[in-house]
């Protein structure tokens, strides 16, 4: 090869480096257990680094009393521990968020696998560690092998006692670096009896218990195989994000199988394992049987936290759905390549096994090219809650007596029917009962009527009578038959009642869940929507419910059902938790566990939109996935209502935009003809003022002095136009004659006028208005400027006033073309004007705006209608209230 | 004679300017021919084509520019384009589209009438094609490519040398930047301002006398240059 292209990184490994970046550095000191040394190695090292001059700081370090580690932990700086109150006690506690004030350098934090106090942020130490590395801060810890989740069974194995402070696997495997302190075991027995580990007493019990050479000797190994693996791992990951090329391994892919069974977490960490060795990507995998009875809800509790077991321990988990189990599992395994099944052999299988229809042989038999693992069940795993059977409806017994109601009822027509028809087959009648007890109460009553029927029958009807003796073999068959049909029709109906029941259940959460949809699609503003999503998670969970929306850089409740409750601070730490992270925190969750409520971020496709709050109920469960799939939709729900309110928002703006590029439209046009005529006509004149006849000299002074009025009446509508904008406009009513502004009006705009006739139309009397006459007065003028403007010279303009009911009407026409009915509702808009009229000496389309704005103002109304006669004309309407009603009394 | 008087089209539908553009005009010594929109402007140049035109933009009827390019299928002569400041692109669309110049409103009718002079001379001036064009100490002779100031031999790029040509080419009127980089640059460099910046700040340090206050090339802010012989 003399040209070789180099190698392409990784490109998962390269995702992995990136997500590191802005992390701290996370180191972990392993022992094997404790005493070995994992604290004082820690803090030697820390006392070497701050030498270099690193900023060290122990957030943590537990001593227990030994004095070669207080000794070296001399000099340090130490964190002071936070105190947290529980059960009347104060209880010393790491101080998670004074680490992250302080940012250390390199911060010491003690035993990783530490439970803290309830009431801390989170349950446990590790996740204190994860968020301080995930702050970026450097962080060295300690842990014992025997924490890590997935050994949980071996050590049990191995040293009989079962760990109740875990860690999950990953959360190791994320660590940057990991130191084994790794003595002989012969050493560490050594330092127990010299009392370096526990006081004396507890070290007798610790040295014939746990410190035994072979448990020791197995912890070591199980260490040591540990941080190679981990180590392993590391090298790989260097490789892959280098393109170094393989020897990778085959590509092993494991199934773990669980069900609703104390196995599923044994099951789960024993995948964990296999994968450990094997090196292999592994799946957790249950099977979903629709047409099988649903596991009780411990069951599926067993089987839930197996599986979110298994995710904390690395794995990923798949649900299938299929009644054939051997066939959907063997399916999964040929789409994903599976090489290795890990399943269980639980116990009380063993009649099964023999009828052949055990999960292991059914495997053994179909699979091809897979290795197949199965555990036994461990007989006791302390970890293991049995099922309980489901507790027995409360109403059965009403199904017994009412087996042997119907029983008593076929007895009687199995007597009568005797007398009527000697010779009839009387079991039959019997076995009716049976039938319908079956049908309607289940397998159990059924075979209560089976039973009593059988008595019942031999005693009464069978030969010799009153007594239990059975005189013919073949009756033996009859009864075996009642018992048959009780239990085989029992079953079957038991069934079809399950699953009637399980469908409805299903429908209704389909019908709730697309109410719910409904309702919240319906939703206009982000107010709606959360009140919406409020109610609908109340009445899901059955207890109260809140949602959180963000508001000044922080959330606040902006909704809840059935009232707003109050939150305490643990609460508001929470839900700013789950909204700043994203994640789901509060009671019940791995974060914050003190509060009183659950909190679920609001994410949608864009953005967080809120944080949801459920108060958490006694019994879990079935509607968990009703619960989240509200939450989702609550989330693109609020979401769209944002994007509408955006949308509104943004139209505003367009409308405003629009306005303004109208009136630079309009300044430019209304404010340059006048001026381009004065300038043009007052050069024309210095030009050539000699050479034109006096004559067009008068007509250009002439029409300087027009276009000089032109732009005063537009500046004049600017300045109204402004006041009105501005909300400076002040209306000094007085009593008014409306006749009277209209003459003054029509005054105004008699030099305009062209050949228009303007008539008049004024009533002898007319009650006088409470009016501001100057504004009155502008709007006259506007509108019969504008009047004039759109009718042709010699038409007819006519102004009228007139009392309707309580009003005082202004009418003015006039014979113009007439504004188009789509238009009429704009004629009173800024800037609208008649675009295709052929003379543009009009105003800047701000009159009639004008007149709107200031007879508002007034308190009137203002209308137009068009076309009135002939397709031709428009005629815009003024009511002004009279002030007051005068009683007719005293006119 | 009226023959002997240069018919003018004012094209507008504002009557107020007519009112002076007309006397103006025939003090001017110009015959003023007066048109309200678009329809009647078009009619009337092919019924009579007119010595020059002069069209405003804003048509009750039409588009300005649509007048313009309708009336250039079959009219050659000088148009000048009236419009407004703030209505820049629509005014270099005019020239690009074949107007001659422009006035902006509101106008002095000296400076108008002054335009339409260079509009109407130009005009002439294309029928005897003037191989030698001399202005005060610069001569540029178009038929042997040599420009001389003062007698002194003036050396040029050919990119220069064709800068120069078209500029003088329009005869006082301003040619607008899309149509200076197609003539010289070609068709696709229509976009590059910057070389035109660059050529016309060289040509200025050859040709003008004092190059920080040229005389010679004008710059018309945004829309183009103009040759001032």
């Amino acid at each position: 090869m003399t040209l070789d292209e180099p190698r392409r990184p990784d490109p998962d490994a390269l995702l992995a480096e990136a997500r590191r970046e802005g992390r701290g550095r996370l180191k972990v000191f392993l022992g094997m257990s404790p005493g070995v040394g994992k604290t004082y190695e820690m803090l030697q090292a820390a006392q070497r680094r701050k030498a270099e001059g690193a900023d060290v700081v122990v957030g943590i370090a537990e001593t227990h009393g030994r004095a070669e580690t207080e000794a070296v932990l001399a000099g340090l700086e130490i964190l002071p521990r936070k105190s947290i109150d529980y059960r009347d006690r104060a209880m010393p506690e790491f101080d998670i968020d004074a680490a992250l004030a302080r940012r250390p350098g390199l911060l010491l934090v003690d035993e990783y696998a530490h439970s803290n106090v309830p009431g801390s942020r989170h349950p446990k130490r590790w996740q204190d560690v994860q968020e301080l590395v995930a702050a970026g801060i450097d962080v060295w810890t300690t842990l014992n092998v025997q924490h890590l989740e997935s050994l949980v069974d071996v050590v049990w194995k191995i040293t009989g006692a079962r760990q109740r402070e875990t860690v999950p696997d990953q959360v190791l495997n994320s660590a940057d670096d990991i130191e084994v302190i790794d003595i002989t075991p012969a050493e560490i027995r050594q330092r127990l009896t010299e009392g370096k580990v526990y006081v004396p007493e507890t070290a007798r019990l610790a040295s014939e218990n746990f410190f035994k050479t072979e448990n020791l000797t197995a912890l070591r190994e199980l260490a040591l195989r540990r941080a190679a693996q981990t180590v392993d791992q590391q090298l790989q990951g260097a490789m892959r994000l280098a393109g170094v090329e393989g020897p990778w391994a085959a590509g092993e892919r494991i199934l773990v199988l669980v069900g609703p069974d104390g196995m599923a977490s044994t099951l789960a960490r024993a995948g964990r394992r296999l994968a450990d060795t094997m090196d292999a990507s592994w799946t957790v995998a249950h099977v979903e049987r629709p047409n099988r009875a649903p596991p009780t809800a411990m069951a599926a509790a067993m089987l839930s936290d197996a599986l979110k077991m298994a995710e904390q321990l690395g794995g990923s988990t798949v649900s299938l759905t299929g009644d054939d189990l051997v066939g959907a599992i063997l399916d999964y395994a040929a789409r994903n390549h599976v090489t290795q099944i890990v399943i269980g052999k639980p116990r009380g299988g063993r009649w099964r096994e023999a009828m052949g229809l055990s999960l292991s042989s059914a495997l053994i038999q179909r699979a091809s090219g897979v290795a197949l693992h199965v555990l036994t069940d461990e007989p006791e795993a302390p970890s293991a809650r049995r099922a309980k059977p489901a507790p027995r409806a409360a109403g059965a017994w009403r199904g017994h007596a009412a087996a042997i109601a119907m029983v008593a009822v076929s007895g009687a027509v199995a007597a009568l029917l005797e007398r009527i028809a000697p010779g009839a087959n009387l079991a039959m009648v019997f076995l009716l009962s049976v039938l319908a007890s079956a049908i309607a109460y289940g397998l159990w009553p059924a075979v209560t009527a089976a039973a009593l029927s059988a008595f019942v029958y031999n005693f009464f009807f069978l030969e010799p009578r009153l007594t239990f003796f059975i005189g013919h073999g073949a009756d033996v068959i009859t009864f075996l038959v009642f018992f048959m049909v009780a239990m085989t029709t029992g079953w079957l109906a038991g069934r079809v009642r399950d699953q009637a029941r399980d469908a409805s259940q299903r429908a209704s959460a389909v019908a709730a869940l697309l109410a719910a949809s409904r309702r919240m699609s319906a939703a206009a503003t982000q107010d709606e929507a959360s009140r919406a999503l409020a109610e609908q998670l109340a009445a899901a969970t059955g207890g109260r419910a809140a949602v959180f929306l963000p508001s000044q850089g922080d959330i606040a409740p902006a909704a809840a059902s059935p009232d707003m409750p109050v939150f305490s601070t643990p609460d508001m730490a929470a839900a700013r938790w789950a909204w700043e992270r994203g994640e789901t925190a509060g009671a019940g969750t791995g974060t914050l566990p003190n509060a009183s409520w659950t909190f679920h971020p609001l994410q949608s496709l864009k953005a967080r939109a809120g944080v949801a709050a459920i108060e958490p109920r006694a019994q879990g469960g079935d509607d968990e996935r009703f619960v989240l799939a509200l939450i989702d939709q609550g989330a693109v729900a609020l979401e769209r209502a944002e994007l509408a309110a955006d949308a509104a928002d943004a139209e505003a703006l367009r409308r405003t935009d629009r306005l303004r590029s109208a009136l630079l439209n309009s300044i430019s046009h209304d404010l340059r003809t006048p001026l381009a005529t004065v300038l043009g006509s007052a050069t024309t004149l210095i030009d050539f003022g000699k050479s034109i006849d006096a004559k067009v000299q008068r007509d250009l002074l002439g029409a300087i002095k027009e276009e000089a009025e032109r732009l005063n009446r537009y500046v004049g509508d600017l300045l109204d136009m402004t006041r009105l904008e501005g909300g400076a406009l002040v209306t000094r009513k007085d009593w008014t004659d409306v006749r009277d502004v209209l003459r003054a009006a029509l005054e105004r705009v008699e030099r305009r006028r062209g050949n228009r006739r303007l008539d008049t139309d004024f009533p002898r009397e007319l009650t006088m208005i409470k009016a501001d006459p100057g504004l009155l007065e502008q709007v006259l003028v506007n509108i019969m400027e504008n009047a004039i403007a759109y009718s042709p010279d010699g038409s007819t303009i006519e102004a009228a006033a007139y009392e309707d009911r309580g009003n005082v009407v202004i009418s003015i026409e006039d014979e113009g073309r007439g504004i188009p009915t789509a238009e009429l509702e704009n004629v009173f808009e800024k800037f609208r004007r008649m675009e295709e009229s052929t003379d543009r000496g009009k105003g800047a389309g701000l009159g009639l705006a004008i007149a709107k704005g200031f007879i508002d103002a007034m308190g009137g109304r203002i209308a137009a209608a068009s076309p009135i006669q002939d397709g031709r004309g428009t005629r815009i309407l003024v009511s002004l209230p009279k002030d007051i009603p005068t009683p007719a009394i005293l006119l | 004679m009226t023959a002997s008087r240069p018919r003018i089209l004012v094209v507008d539908d504002e009557p107020q300017i007519h009112r002076f553009i007309g006397p103006a005009l025939d003090a001017a010594g110009y015959e003023p021919v007066r048109a309200d929109d678009g329809a009647s402007a078009l009619r009337e140049i092919a019924r009579k084509p007119p010595d020059a035109v002069v069209l405003d933009l804003g048509l009750p009827d039409m588009d300005g520019k649509e007048v313009l390019v309708k009336a250039r299928a079959f009219y050659a002569g000088p148009i000048l384009i009236l419009s407004a400041r703030d209505r820049e692109t629509e005014k270099i669309d005019a020239l690009d589209l074949g107007a001659d110049d422009y006035v902006e409103k509101p106008f002095g009718i000296g400076e108008f009438l002054a335009r339409l002079r260079v509009a109407l001379r130009h005009r002439l001036l294309k029928d005897g094609a003037e191989p030698v064009v001399t202005v005060g100490d610069l001569t540029i002779d178009m038929e042997r490519r040599r420009i001389t100031r003062a007698g002194e031999p003036v050396r040029l790029s050919p990119k220069e040398y064709d800068l120069l040509a078209r500029l003088v080419a329009g005869g006082g009127r301003v040619i607008t930047h899309r149509q200076l980089l197609t003539a010289v640059w070609g068709p696709a460099h229509v976009e590059d301002v910057q070389y035109l910046r660059v050529f016309v700040g060289q040509l200025r340090q050859k040709i003008e006398a004092d190059p920080a206050a040229p005389k010679l090339i004008a710059t018309e802010p945004g829309v183009g240059y103009r040759f001032n012989d």
